[in-house]
């Protein structure tokens, strides 16, 4: 068995609180590694991606990987994966810190959770196997309340991931939390809610040694000392937040519903403006020598962790420019526990449906910190146009019909971050083919486009090969863990990363097979979609960025070239070794090592 | 697609214009460097045969004209018939120091399907030398020196040519704002001009400075005297290594110490690190 892994993953059914141990091949791991790789393969195996994902049957996976546990900075994290209701493809987010070493620790790489509680519970996982126990005391509670609740009733040592209210009620983009931080997008949180699980809580109950104790020391004294340098010093400093005020200088921060790409207020909500006024505190993950966690104060009292894309998403992307209102709006998605960029994104499809009139909502306007807040709390309450916001903006604009479908921008149904593809070619690629859907986190591909190098509004074919790599480097980083914020520190990331992995688990790993398991993890992914019906259409962007090109200051025109992005797809598909239906050829299919057959085209619509 | 004519003995300024200082440049880094910022298609070097050049970017294209002793015409047939998938150039000598993007893009803007050539006529005379050509135009260009032409004016007779006069420049505001004297056409000849030229204050740019490369209230811009984004990195005491890109007026992204400043310019010095 490979150091820094138990080999085997625990499935719980939680209708009746029973576990099943599934044993994990030590090919597999190593072709998966751990994380949102792991993930994938098991939810390939466990699950039918045909299921509805609020049904019974389906699978949600909580998973670990070889790193958790060691001294290496920033690698205590997990992966919660399953089929997304909001887009129904696969999801895959991460979260920190110690729930992930308690995961970990209880003896699995992995727990997988199918099945719908009898009533509201918590399933604990330990040494003494798994168990339910009731939720009632804190259903419909925050998942911060949940977690603190918890720890009081079970004692010491047990860690709690736990969903909000909005998980509850099957919000379409509702997070599982912990500690604060949110596994957020695509509504695992939905996923939990409707199998009635409220949390679920783990104690460590063994150990586990990395194949070379002393070479691990080694490399994270290094890794440790490396992370204090200029790499990371953005999110030591001032945090993700620092993007806000760049952003609006290069253009590529959407306004208003993509209106444009400028804020003419960002200086309002940016941290190089907020930092001293309202800061009130620095926190780090467990195992994290970065500590990104910038809380600022909102103006009531309380405080709100600050990122630049809950920023973004309600701030700019709805027109509000007051401080005050963005972060009492990011701290009630907190305790609501949902996706702060997909209910900015909602609202501010729904702020252009009012003001274009196909929704009866006179009151939300662009701009209004109040209609905001108001937005949030009959989301919350399911009164007024809460129910419809809870759809996420995909399904409610199909809901509305008419014009409301062209002024979403989602791909495969997932709300845009805050990186404007029109300004961003490469970006726009990567949002347009991730298996996630519309995510910076899986596609870093900004990184190419704001590196210097490639030309920002003549994208070719540097741009398609930019985006692979970029999203080669995340399958990767987000399946061994690390920290994606920790990605600048390293020169020859495969490379290292291999040397890094191999200390761990004793395989003798290089570059060049991490590049190979990258593209594995990559179209495994895309193999999960294929199964769960995409299709070809689910790779692109959406109308209305071509609909609305943007006129920057020295008058020059942004716009998305329909043809062009369609070929460079085409190329990315190429590049992937896929098919017109994006099938790959057998052998790339075999080496995937899933049970399924390759499926068939999917028909299309 | 731009061309820079880079041809010629410099024989008045007694060394190459081409390798000339301007501001810890080249005159030619400079002058493809304005270039580069205001057309789409990238810019081409036409040089004499064998003739050295200093360095330049990987994505200049340099074309040698073979053909030596026929002046400026002969290196307008090369350039425009290499400008291969572009419609129209801008086309200018190496010695313009003052060249602003504006005026190029002014010049360009020009064109409608009835103009073979879009030429300024500033300062009291005609500027061929800072025009635009149809690349179609190349065949004409090569049949007139066949026939014995060696003056671009005789292309212009030989074409549909649209003059802009002064009062038409400078009736784009965007170039009005940036160039009001049409410094643009302002060429050095002697050292006295080249000399004159240096003295002339340096362009005025806004810099601002994000992050975690601001401290206080830095992130609000300032103006400085820059030429080039390295002096705009020196006066923002920011180093532009890998950790560092700026963006010039929030549209091109470099770490290129050489790129040519004009006055009005905005540089926002941004961290390389854009995860969020």
């Amino acid at each position: 068995m490979a150091g820094g892994t138990f080999g085997r993953a625990l499935v719980v059914d939680v209708e009746v609180g029973a576990g099943e141990v599934v044993p994990l091949p030590e090919h597999v791991q190593r072709s998966y590694l751990g994380g949102v790789g792991l993930g994938t393969w098991l939810l390939h195996e466990l699950s039918d991606p045909a299921v509805d994902p609020l049904d019974p049957a389906a699978v949600l996976a909580f998973v670990f990987s070889p790193l958790v546990g060691t001294p290496l900075t920033t690698s205590a994290k997990f992966a919660v994966v399953a089929r997304s209701p909001l887009t129904g493809m696969l999801t895959d987010a991460l979260a920190s810190s110690h729930f992930a070493i308690a995961g970990k620790l209880t003896g699995h790489d992995a727990i997988a959770v199918r099945g719908r509680c009898p009533r509201p519970s918590v399933l604990l996982v330990d040494g003494d196997g798994p168990r339910l126990i009731d939720a009632t005391d804190v259903w419909g509670r925050s998942a911060a309340d949940t977690e603190a609740a918890l720890a009081q009733r079970l004692g010491t040592g047990w860690r709690t991931a736990a969903i909000g209210p909005a998980g509850e009620r099957g919000v379409r983009y509702a997070t599982v939390s912990h500690d604060g931080r949110h596994a957020g997008r695509g509504g695992l949180g939905a996923v939990l809610g409707a199998k009635n699980l409220k949390a679920v809580a783990v104690r460590a109950a063994t150990k586990v040694a990395p194949a070379d104790p002393a070479g691990v020391l080694t490399a994270a004294r290094d890794l440790r000392a490396r992370s204090f340098g200029p790499a990371t010093a953005k999110y030591r400093e001032l945090g993700t937040l620092s993007n806000l005020l760049a952003f609006n200088a290069i253009n590529t921060l959407p306004t208003r519903n993509f209106a444009t790409a400028s804020f003419d207020d960002a200086p309002a909500l940016a941290a190089e403006e907020l930092h001293e006024l309202r800061q009130v505190a620095r926190n780090s993950c467990a195992s994290c020598a970065i500590g990104c966690e910038h809380i600022y104060a909102t103006g009531r009292g309380g405080g709100a962790r600050v990122e630049y894309e809950n920023v973004y998403a309600l701030g700019p992307l709805c027109g509000v420019s007051d401080p005050d209102a963005v972060l009492a709006a990011s701290a009630r998605c907190d305790e609501l526990g949902i996706d702060t960029i997909s209910a900015g994104g909602t609202i501010a499809w729904a702020m252009s449906c009012a003001e274009a009139g196909l929704l009866d909502a006179p009151w939300l306007r662009f701009g209004d910190g109040a209609a905001l807040l108001r937005a949030l709390d009959e989301l919350a309450a399911g009164t007024g146009i809460g129910p419809l916001l809870a759809e996420g903006s995909a399904r409610a604009a199909a809901q509305l019909g008419g014009e409301a479908p062209a002024l979403t921008v989602t791909v495969k149904g997932l709300e845009l971050p805050g990186y404007d593809p029109r300004t961003l070619p490469a970006m726009a690629l990567g949002l347009a083919v991730n298996a996630r859907g519309a995510d910076h986190n899986r596609s870093g591909a900004y990184e190419a486009d704001l590196g210097g190098e490639l030309d920002r509004f003549a994208p070719g074919d540097a741009h398609v090969a930019a985006a692979i790599e970029t999203e080669d480097r995340a399958a990767v980083i987000d399946s061994m863990i690390l920290c994606r914020f920790l990605r600048g520190v390293f020169e020859e990331p495969f490379d290292e990363w291999a040397e890094l992995l191999a200390l761990v688990t004793g395989w003798d790993l290089d570059g060049a097979e991490l590049r190979a398991t990258a593209r594995r993890i990559v179209l495994a992914k895309r193999m999960f979609n294929l199964r769960a019906g995409w299709t070809p259409a689910d790779d692109g962007l959406p109308r209305r960025l071509f609909d609305t090109p943007l006129t920057l200051p020295s008058g020059r025109t942004a716009a998305l070239d329909r043809e062009r992005l369609t070929a460079m797809i085409a190329s990315y598909h190429r590049a992937r070794g896929l098919d017109a239906d994006g099938r790959p050829s057998p052998e790339a299919y075999a080496d995937l090592h899933l049970r399924a057959p390759l499926p068939d085209a999917a028909p299309v619509p | 697609m731009g061309i820079v004519l880079v041809g010629g003995r410099s024989s008045r300024m007694g060394a190459p214009k081409a390798s000339l200082d301007w501001h810890g440049v080249t005159l030619l880094q400079r002058t493809v460097g304005i270039l580069a910022r205001a057309v789409d298609g990238g810019v081409l070097a036409v040089r004499a045969p064998g003739q050295p050049l200093p360095d330049l970017l990987d994505d200049v294209t340099v074309v040698d004209d073979d053909e030596e002793g026929l002046g400026p015409m002969q290196g307008l047939a090369v350039g425009l018939a290499a400008a291969d998938g572009a419609e129209v150039a801008f086309v200018c000598s190496t010695d313009l120091p003052f060249l602003h993007p504006a005026f190029v893009r002014r010049v360009l803007a020009a064109f409608t399907v009835d103009t073979d050539a879009v030429v300024p006529h500033a300062h009291g005379h005609r500027q061929p030398l800072a025009a635009g050509y149809r690349t179609a135009l190349a065949p004409t260009v090569t049949g007139l020196l066949a026939a014995g032409a060696r003056k671009p004016a005789m292309v212009l007779e030989a074409c549909r040519t649209r003059w802009l006069e002064e009062d038409d420049l400078l009736a784009d505001p965007a170039l009005a704002a940036v160039d009001p004297h049409l410094d643009s056409v302002r060429n050095i000849n002697v050292p006295e001009e080249y000399e004159a030229a240096l003295a002339v204050p340096l362009p005025t740019v806004t810099i601002e400075r994000f992050g975690t490369l601001a401290r206080g209230d830095e992130h609000r811009g300032i103006e400085v005297a820059a030429a080039t984004l390295g002096a705009a990195a020196d006066a923002a005491g920011v180093v532009l290594d890998q950790h560092v890109v700026a963006a010039l007026n929030g549209e091109r992204i470099t770490r290129d110490p050489t790129v040519p400043l004009v006055a009005g310019d905005r540089v926002a010095f941004i961290s390389a690190d854009a995860g969020g």
